[in-house]
């Protein structure tokens, strides 16, 4: 991570207590201080992250209920406002935004005068990160920020985000992040940490910036009763937990498992939808079009979400390199799993599960793991 | 050839450099080696690049591509690129002529190895316009002939008419280059080799196969093919070096487009190591 | 050439090179030393010709008659490949044309002398044979890879969607 987005120092702040009747001073807090406040509210029937203004943006009162190509929303048998999961959003499409103008062209008697277009996204602050996604974040971090090529809208954005996470209190059906390391629990990555209580949310202060924020809220010390409760809560979601990925040499296995029969088999079922790359909050894969005016004086280049399951995502001179749907996800799938590694240094999977509750056919990448690892070429 | 300076990677690496059409050299049917000129004479006269990178060829409202650099300025006072016409970009860029206004952003990507392998005889095998982003090579050998052993060009081409850069042969020969061309399909007149490239890897004497580079640029089924060839002829893998092509979108590993395996073809290529790339590259449709 | 000449010059063609000695000498004793200026014709085409050549200098072109005076290129060889394996394979009925393009030295051995050493000594009939397939496996690989026109413009891919 680079110095201003990581290197947030922790201070040796006990954990605190923040009573739900002062979580709207928090979002007004931070409106104040100029961020753009975004968390989790109900939208077309899913929980999704939109500007949240006001507590009542919030889903209180609902959960999610999530498989394998299923989603519903469902109402809880009581007021938690962070008693679900994750959505089909993920905080990278803030940080890196399905569509962007990352440049423009305009023609002078003098030829093309290329100019730069400079982001003016006010400042982000996230509400109810989850620690799937710090990690999905970090591993972002790696793709646009630590590498020998930067994005620099990305690293703007991502340096000046204030990350609110909210702890887990339980699982989906779908979620693994203990088989990736990622969670449930928030261990790094934020700048404040909530675990939520019936009426009130236990914070951790995960940097200056937070221990700041904090110090202008009616805090109080968390009481023993309250960090045994939020523990409770926290494990409850580690109990809840059922699925499992063995990522043991996992590198190996795929990357030496390029011409195993289940390509062929999961051919069959995927449908080439691009949905689980949509979902996905490490896939960074975009291109470039050309937009402009009718003239043709000005252009803006418009950077947009791709997918390697978009049929022409490899097409080069006059063919498509991964004609068929079985190498394409091949490619998605040791790239997530394997490749990222030697990329990256990291899995490009946190184990949130969205690409399986959001598969319509709902393929699930861990069985197509468990099928190659049962019978590997 | 100076040292690669990136001049037009800016803090935003869509950002693209103005540069002209200064010249045109009609190489054969189809294929043109257009001679560019930056707007800022500073950018002109600091702009480098290493034999084998490419640029970003830019055509605001139409697109973008991926091009070797087939000569520095030190040749002909312009950065060039020969190009084939096959898709939008280089087709718009065809009728362009003198004078024409484009953007170029670069130079990105690996380089072929010669600083690390002074004293080794170079045998540059080329198909078709693979020669363009190894003349460059060629080029830096000539200029240092103290510093390789022997220089060979093994290239193949489709027919007589598709041999790029024949006008240089000659001074190539007396540079000290051993020139051998041979076609795939003859034609009237022609009296040179017919047959694949690979085939003047096999009969290529003499050789000296543990002082040897190969470096390698052509279809991927006439590289997969010479290099069995060179094997044969008892080079080490890691005596060959192969230069790739995939979609390439961003040039600088972030948009995904040109993944092969682990590689980001853009900015760990294009041009590999053979055994760094080859459990990769012989699998169907990665 | 005497014989022993002929034998240490076949110990040098990447052909003959990975033979035994003792198969090269009993090749070279059957075999003579021709020589062909640049555009003499060494066989031609539906003739019939008894000696397996391999080129020790120079370059042959193989030409194919595709009409009764139009014939096409088809392969160039130089120092050190095999021709004429029709001598030995295929009754001696050549199926194409040689032509000298520089001045060309070839190791002839005649077709009949290696047979019918062949016959009598499997031992040398395995190691020429397996060379000989070698050589011919190379070129058909070879002719694949010519027929595959790898080098034709890339065409844009028209009137396919996906999968």
């Amino acid at each position: 991570m680079t110095t201003a987005a990581g290197e947030r120092s922790r201070p040796d702040a006990k954990t605190t207590s923040l009573g739900k009747a002062h979580f709207q001073a928090l979002l007004d807090l931070l409106w104040s201080k100029a961020y753009r406040v975004i968390g989790p509210t109900v939208s077309q029937g899913a929980i999704i992250y939109d500007e949240i203004r006001a507590v009542d943006d919030l889903p209180r009162g609902w959960t999610d209920e999530q498989s394998g190509g299923k989603y519903r929303l469902q109402r809880r048998d009581d007021d938690a406002w962070f008693g679900f999961v994750v959505g089909p959003h993920s905080w990278k499409r803030y940080l890196f935004p399905p569509k962007l103008t990352v440049a423009q062209a305009n023609r002078t008697p003098d030829g093309w005068q290329m100019v730069d277009v400079p982001d003016d996204e006010p400042a982000y602050a996230f509400i109810g990160v989850r620690a799937c996604e710090l990690a999905a974040i970090a591993v972002q971090d790696r793709t646009f920020i630590n590498g020998q090529y930067v994005d620099p809208v990305y690293r703007r954005r991502r340096e000046r985000a204030l990350i609110v996470a909210v702890n887990c209190t339980q699982a989906a059906s779908t979620c693994f992040c203990t088989s990736m390391n990622t969670g449930p629990r928030c261990q790094s990555g934020f700048d404040l940490a909530l675990t939520e209580l019936p009426d009130r949310f236990t914070v951790e202060v995960g940097s200056v910036r937070g221990a700041e924020i904090m110090a202008q809220l009616p805090t109080t010390v968390a009481s023993p009763k309250h960090l045994k409760q939020a523990e409770a809560a926290r494990q409850q979601a580690v109990d809840q937990i059922s699925k499992h990925l063995d990522t043991t040499d996992i590198r190996d296995l795929l990357l030496g498992n390029l011409e195993h029969a289940r390509w062929s088999e999961v051919a069959t079922r995927c449908l080439s939808c691009t949905n689980c790359t949509m979902v996905c909050p490490t896939c960074f894969c975009s291109s470039v079009t050309e937009v402009s005016d009718l003239n043709g004086d000005h252009v803006d280049r418009v950077r947009q979400w791709d997918s390697c399951f978009n049929w022409d995502f490899s097409y080069m001179n006059g063919a498509v390199v991964r004609d068929q749907i079985r190498s394409r996800y091949r490619q998605w799938l040791t790239h997530k799993l394997a490749s990222w590694i030697d990329q990256f240094d990291v899995s490009g999977c946190v184990g949130c599960g969205r690409c399986i509750t959001w598969c319509p056919v709902g393929i699930d990448l861990t069985e197509e793991v468990a099928a190659i690892r049962e019978t590997p070429s | 050839m100076s040292a690669a300076t990136s001049c037009a990677i800016a803090d935003n690496p869509w950002l693209a450099q103005s540069v002209k059409i200064a010249g045109v050299t009609r190489e054969i049917p189809g294929v043109a080696t257009y001679h560019l000129q930056f707007s800022d004479a500073a950018l002109h006269a600091h702009y480098g690049f290493q034999p084998g990178q490419f640029n970003m060829l830019y055509l605001p409202g139409v697109g973008e591509i991926a091009i070797s650099l087939s000569a520095g300025a030190d040749r002909n006072g312009t950065w060039d690129h020969t190009i084939r016409e096959a898709g939008n970009v280089t087709r718009t860029l065809a009728e362009l002529g003198i004078g024409g206004a484009l953007g170029l952003r670069g130079p990105y990507g690996s380089c072929w190895p010669l600083d690390e392998h002074a004293g080794a005889d170079v045998v540059v095998v080329a198909g078709g316009i693979g020669l363009a982003p190894l003349r460059p090579a060629l080029y830096a050998m000539m200029q240092q002939p103290r510093k390789f052993g022997r220089c060979t060009l093994l290239y193949g081409a489709r027919t007589p008419d598709a041999l790029l850069y024949t006008r240089e042969y000659q001074q190539w020969s007396a540079s000290g280059v051993d020139v051998q061309t041979t076609v795939d399909r003859s034609a009237d007149g022609w009296r040179g080799n017919v047959g694949v490239a690979q085939l003047l890897v096999d009969r290529l004497q003499p050789l000296v196969a543990g002082n040897t580079l190969l470096l390698l640029c052509g279809p991927e089924v006439m590289m997969r093919y010479t290099v069995r060839s060179a094997l044969g002829r008892g080079l080490r893998k890691d005596q060959i070096w192969v230069s790739l092509e995939r979609n390439m979108q961003c040039a600088v590993g972030l948009c995904g487009h040109c993944q092969l395996g682990p590689a980001f073809v853009c900015k760990d290529g294009p041009i590999f190591r053979y055994d760094r790339i080859e459990p990769f590259l012989d699998v169907e449709a990665l | 050439m005497d014989a022993r000449a002929i034998a240490q010059l076949l110990g040098k063609l990447p052909f003959s090179a990975p033979l035994p000695q003792a198969v090269v000498d009993r090749l070279a004793a059957s075999a003579t030393i021709r020589s062909y200026p640049a555009d003499t014709v060494l066989f031609r085409e539906g003739m019939h010709n008894d000696q397996l050549m391999i080129i020790a200098a120079g370059h042959v072109a193989l030409d194919m008659r595709v009409a009764a005076r139009h014939e096409v290129r088809i392969l160039s060889l130089g120092p050190g490949d095999m021709l004429a394996w029709s001598a030995l394979l295929g009754g001696g009925w050549m199926t194409t044309s040689a032509t000298a393009v520089q001045d060309t030295q070839v190791v002839a051995v005649s077709a009949d002398a290696a047979l019918a050493l062949c016959e009598a000594n499997p031992d040398f009939g395995y190691h020429l044979m397996r060379q000989v397939a070698l050589a011919l496996a190379n070129r058909l690989v070879a002719t694949r890879l010519q027929l595959l026109d790898s080098f034709a413009d890339a065409q844009p891919a028209v009137a396919r969607g996906p999968d």
